[in-house]
């Protein structure tokens, strides 16, 4: 399935992109999307315990599961105002 | 009167504050958050924040109708800067009105503490040396 993955802020620096398509296996989680992403982009694991996670533009929890078509933000700790 | 605005042009705090209240309304409180010139003990040159647009509208959005179901409010309108911001220039502007000061003082205290801790936007401090990410409370 596709899903895309859309990165802010530092976590955007980190991975070198704000928006990417990914072709995942089913059943697949927010987490293990992070594990994949961070073998090509281990910076990603430093920032590991600071994450948070959007699935459509919802906050949701690192083991929600993701479906075809779903977005998955992943951004810091937010910082506006 | 109930909106939510993001927008990367400068916030016209005068135009935003007149279009608060009623004859209703014995109160009208705003509040204006502004971009500073120094953090901690670097200069800060200019702000860039990075937002989440679709997601920040829903967020600041239910943060409002959190608000009006608590308090007894006329209106609620909240507006929030993203892009490259000078010092000086305001970066979030909060108003609320109500028959009575205290549902417009606090509502509205609520309000940016709900959007600093939920909201998803990011600032980025430039500093003569750099810059950095900031990143809010966990």
């Amino acid at each position: 399935m596709k899903i895309r993955v859309k990165a802010f802020a530092s976590i955007k620096d980190i991975l070198g992109f704000d928006e990417k398509e990914l072709t995942v296996s089913d059943s697949i989680s927010v987490s293990d999307v992070v594990a994949l992403l961070e073998k090509c982009y281990p910076g990603l694991k430093t920032v590991q315990d600071a994450l948070l996670y959007a699935r459509n533009e919802e906050y949701c929890r690192v083991d929600t599961e993701l479906a075809d078509e779903d977005t998955l933000a992943i951004f810091p700790h937010v910082s506006g105002g | 009167m109930k909106k939510v605005i993001i927008q990367q042009e400068a916030i016209d705090v005068a135009k935003y504050s007149c279009q608060l209240g009623s004859d209703a309304d014995g109160a009208v409180v705003t509040f204006t958050g502004r971009a500073r010139n120094m953090s901690g003990d670097k200069a800060v040159e200019y702000l860039v924040y990075d937002i989440y647009n679709g997601m920040a509208i829903n967020e600041m959005q239910r943060i409002v109708d959190e608000a009006m179901e608590r308090w007894r409010l006329g209106s609620c309108l909240v507006v929030h800067r993203y892009g490259k911001l000078a010092i000086g220039e305001t970066s979030v502007f909060i108003g609320v009105s109500s028959p009575h000061r205290e549902e417009s003082f606090a509502s509205s205290r609520y309000i940016i503490d709900e959007i600093k801790h939920r909201a998803p936007i990011w600032k980025k401090e430039y500093y003569s040396d750099g810059s950095r990410w900031i990143e809010g409370q966990r």
